[in-house]
């Protein structure tokens, strides 16, 4: 199963500029996800960098990788809850995680995330990410709990934009 | 090494693992949300911890009863048939 970019809108809350996952590609609830993230120089991790910076000030951010699996291990366990179940994933604690190449603008990330365990309103995924052929990072134990959607979602009134 | 002293071992890497700790600062009876300020979302590591490594399934209701490595011990024994 594939999952464009608003179908994982009407799943996650997350928005501009913690929506940190574009696509997913493949999705086999219960066990195992595919999702991506495209890497841009328009991200706002990269705003007001003063000129002439080294390449690796543009390396992106570890706790926005983190996230943006996280992102991706959301959707996993969303999808493979019984249909009509209430709450949203909070992400809550990343074990043994392990950054192995840094990701730049122009990089499209793979998340490659496997659902380990399903505990009393908490989830276990494990997985890495790719960017091509080459192993970004490796993530043995992230961990989230299901929390009730009003306890993190503060109502939006879509009239107001923010500028 | 009786079965009970190799499931207490076991037991307590488990905790030391997920509480930060080293395996020898996790005492018997220690409590673990008192002495060694973990919180529930701790506690449910373990649980899932101990759930996966033995292949039992332990009901959220005896999370409230895990609070000490002795007290997961008795738990587990419960849950996994050992004859400790």
């Amino acid at each position: 199963m594939r999952l464009e970019h608003a179908a994982l809108r009407a799943l996650l809350p997350h928005r501009y500029p913690m929506l940190l996952l574009d696509r997913v590609e493949d999705v086999t609830p219960g066990e195992s996800l595919t999702g991506v993230k495209a890497v841009s120089g328009c991200e706002p991790c990269y705003r007001g960098i003063a000129e002439g910076q080294p390449a690796d000030r543009y390396a992106y951010p570890a706790s926005l990788l983190i996230e943006s699996f996280g992102q991706g291990a959301a959707v996993l366990w969303l999808l493979s809850r019984r249909a009509g179940t209430a709450g949203l994933p909070m992400f809550t604690a990343a074990r043994d995680v392990a950054l192995l190449r840094p990701v730049h603008p122009g990089d499209v990330i793979r998340h490659r995330v496997r659902l380990e365990q399903v505990v009393d309103g908490a989830a276990f995924a494990s997985g890495s990410s790719w960017v091509g052929e080459r192993r970004v990072a490796e993530f043995d134990s992230m961990m989230a709990v299901v929390r009730a959607v009003d306890a993190i979602v503060e109502p939006r009134d879509e009239r107001e934009e923010p500028r | 090494m009786s079965e009970r002293d190799k499931h207490l071992e076991q037991l307590r890497e488990i905790v030391a693992e997920v509480l930060e700790m080293e395996p020898e600062e996790v005492a018997d009876t220690a409590d673990f949300v008192e002495e060694y300020e973990a919180d529930s979302l701790r506690a449910i590591e373990i649980l899932a911890r101990i759930e996966k490594t033995y292949k039992v399934e332990i009901p959220q209701a005896e999370l409230n009863e895990m609070r000490s490595l002795k007290a997961v011990h008795e738990v587990v024994a419960r849950y996994a048939g050992w004859q400790d």
